[in-house]
């Protein structure tokens, strides 16, 4: 199984939201980092055929999506970002309704249903409507819905936005459980996320990768490069304005700081294990901070 | 594909504004075309008879007039009225007509108005309407001459030079014409008279039926539910197929019902008879040899492709636009401006598009001789509207389809 991106770009009039975007994608969940608007979304509707490329293709073991057609959706899970249901349908309803637009057979369709509601913690909530359950309820019924076909690709964009902690981490264990042998593509801006379940990580900023590398080794791009050190506030502000700063925190009366630089940026830092959030900053701190400006 | 058309029906049902909006759509039908029934009112010496005994009066003293309307029939009808006449006693004059007063009035008019308005209707020249007070002024001596008459008339209506009728054309109104068959049965009709003459007024409901399927599509985009269907393995296509055979299914199942509530009251308080009484009783240059019945069953299948285009137009719509009140901004207009617009007569493009426009393509227009000429064949009003709908419906679907199809998710 293999999934290929080909030179894949999306244009809005002059202005690229993906821009000549190449992978091949094995088995394996593979975590989609990005700031908001880098173009994540795009990416996965055009991978999940509900968007047309510009140019360049998709290819699934070789054969491009769009003369696989239904052959290739039967092979798709997609659980897109800020998604609606049916607010008058139940959640086994929902379930059995997207089991038949995927071509499941009814029978089949009860047994997966009834396994994936058990699977996400509904079975309970199975026969409430849909609009009286809580934003968690709903994302978890979102990943039943995707795996009810038992996809050989799931992709999941933003899946666990709007999320409390306690569901966060539930739902991470339930798309672990989903992902084996199977092409995950896991889209958030949420490191903490992907850097548990991920195997490799692709990371997207202005339409483009700028990253793809194993889980095992993203971080070698910045080893060495990652310091600490312990400074007065005043001090730690003209920090900012020369280095690199990933994290700030404020201990009793000195705050600790945590820099990528090339060289140490004070005699008394000291180096640091680089962690996948160090990376994310590192690339993305300039848009987060404009973000971050009022 | 059961199972999908299945649920997309469960799409529609479940949803509270479907309820609504039907029964809205319910009682506002019944209320119309109940409305006639509490309005009924007549006379007898006494003063007004209403609601269903004013029906049930009028029905007993229509039932001596169930008669084959031969020439004799007629002419002793025309004579006795005239004899009326001769004794002034039964005469009153308002300072421009005379008229019939008195038990002279309660014995022989009253009973038989309409049969007296339908005969002396006859006599009038085309676009003119006199009234029965003329028949007095009638020459009787060769007889009534009621069918020579009603067929001068109808020449005379082929040939009116405002119509600018081809020669085709009027050789297809004579053959439709000699069809009917003569001498015409009299009898009640007052249900069916109701219906046929209220058939515009199933309009709402078929704007209501076109609300609830205005989502079907656009419902998907607003809710935000269209990447995950369409990202299904059945999204494009056989999903397609099945929320287009629901929306059918449900029109034609809430177009049944609401034809039920239309005709069920009138017919339950005037009652069935007249179903199979020629329409020339409602009016002698009427060219179709139909009964009330058929010509029912005629209007309602024009009414329901009417339905089918119209469910074709909002599912077009619906898959090209984002929300489901921008496909009602353009539904509303096409079915409610000609409400507002008079024809000027039957030919002209103007005439021609007011009559083939919803509104008026639900009356059946059945004196006005309409028709339109395709090289040699002649197509009356009913097969134009008929044709022209059903091949809106064609044409209209598949442009839904592959709307849904070509939808793009973007930001």
């Amino acid at each position: 199984m293999e999934l290929q991106l080909q030179h894949l770009s999306k244009q809005y009039k002059a202005a690229y939201a993906v821009k000549d975007v190449s992978a091949s994608l094995a088995p394996g969940v593979h975590g989609l980092l990005g700031a908001n608007g880098a173009g994540k979304t795009t990416l996965m509707r055009m991978i999940c055929g509900v968007l047309k490329p510009s140019s360049g293709g998709i290819y699934l073991n070789g054969h491009n999506i769009k003369e696989l057609g239904e052959r290739y959706y039967a092979n798709l899970g997609y659980m897109p970002q800020d998604f609606g249901f049916y607010p008058d349908f139940t959640g086994r309803e929902f379930l059995m309704y997207m089991a038949a637009v995927k071509g499941i057979d009814e029978k089949a369709a009860k047994r997966r249903t009834e396994k994936l509601l058990y699977m996400v913690n509904l079975t309970e909530a199975a026969d409430k409507k849909v609009k009286s359950y809580s934003g968690g309820m709903k994302q978890r019924l979102g990943i039943a819905q995707a795996e009810l076909n038992d996809p050989a690709i799931l992709i999941l964009d933003e899946p666990t936005a709007g999320l409390d902690p306690k569901e966060r981490i539930r739902f991470r264990n339930i798309i672990s459980d989903f992902a084996k042998e199977k092409v995950v593509i896991l889209s958030t801006h949420i490191v903490s996320d992907v850097s548990y379940i991920a195997d490799t990580i692709l990371m997207m900023k202005q339409g483009k990768f700028i990253l793809h590398e194993p889980m095992t080794s993203v971080t070698d791009s910045i080893r060495g490069r990652v310091w600490e050190l312990f400074t007065d506030e005043k001090t730690a502000e003209k920090y900012g304005g020369h280095f690199s700063v990933v994290n700030l925190h404020h201990e009793e009366n000195s705050v600790r700081l945590r820099i990528i630089s090339e060289a140490p940026p004070a005699q008394d830092a000291y180096m640091v294990e680089p962690s996948l959030e160090d990376l994310f900053l590192y690339h993305f701190s300039e848009e987060t901070s404009r973000k971050d400006q009022p | 594909m059961k199972t999908l058309i299945k649920y997309e029906f469960l799409k529609i049902l479940r949803k509270k504004s479907t309820f609504i909006v039907m029964a809205v759509s319910l009682l506002l039908t019944a209320f119309l075309f109940g409305l006639p029934v509490l309005q009924h009112q007549t006379y007898d010496e006494n003063g007004v008879i209403k609601g269903s005994r004013g029906i049930a009066y009028d029905k007993a003293q229509a039932e001596e007039l169930s008669v084959p309307l031969t020439e004799e029939y007629i002419a002793e009808t025309i004579r006795g009225y005239q004899q009326l006449f001769e004794d002034h006693n039964n005469v009153g004059f308002d300072g421009s007509e005379k008229f019939i007063i008195g038990d002279a009035y309660w014995n022989f008019v009253a009973p038989r108005e309409k049969l007296l308005s339908m005969i002396a209707a006859n006599y009038d020249e085309p676009g003119e309407n006199t009234g029965y007070n003329k028949l007095p002024e009638l020459d009787m001596t060769d007889g009534a001459d009621f069918y020579q008459t009603r067929e001068h008339k109808i020449e005379s209506i082929l040939n009116d030079p405002s119509r600018k009728m081809s020669d085709a054309q009027k050789e297809y109104w004579k053959n439709i014409s000699d069809k009917i068959n003569i001498p015409l049965q009299y009898g009640y009709y007052g249900g069916w008279e109701i219906i046929i003459s209220s058939f515009e007024l199933l309009m709402f409901a078929l704007l209501c039926i076109c609300i609830v399927i205005a989502p079907i599509f656009s419902g998907e985009y607003q809710a935000k539910t269209d990447a995950v269907i369409m990202s299904a393995r059945y999204g494009k296509t056989k999903l397609i197929t099945a929320k287009i055979a629901a929306s059918f299914i449900f029109a034609a199942i809430a177009f049944i019902v609401h034809i039920l509530v239309a005709c069920g009251i009138p017919l339950t308080a005037f009652g069935f008879s007249g179903w199979n009484l020629p329409l020339q009783i409602a009016g002698t240059t009427i060219p179709y040899p139909l009964t009330f019945f058929k010509a029912f069953l005629i209007n309602s299948g024009v009414i329901f492709l009417i339905l089918m285009a119209m469910i074709s137009l909002t599912l077009f719509l619906s898959a090209k636009m984002k929300s489901p009140y921008t496909v009602l901004i353009v539904l509303v207009p096409i079915i409610f401006i000609p409400m507002f617009l008079t024809p000027n007569g039957t030919t002209g493009i103007y005439n021609l598009i007011l009559l083939l426009l919803p509104y008026r393509a639900s009356m059946p227009e059945l004196s006005k001789y309409i028709s339109c000429q395709f090289g040699g064949m002649v197509l009356n009003v009913f097969a134009m509207r008929a044709i022209l709908y059903a091949a809106l419906t064609a044409i209209l679907i598949p442009l839904a389809w592959f709307g849904f199809k070509k939808h793009q998710i973007s930001a």
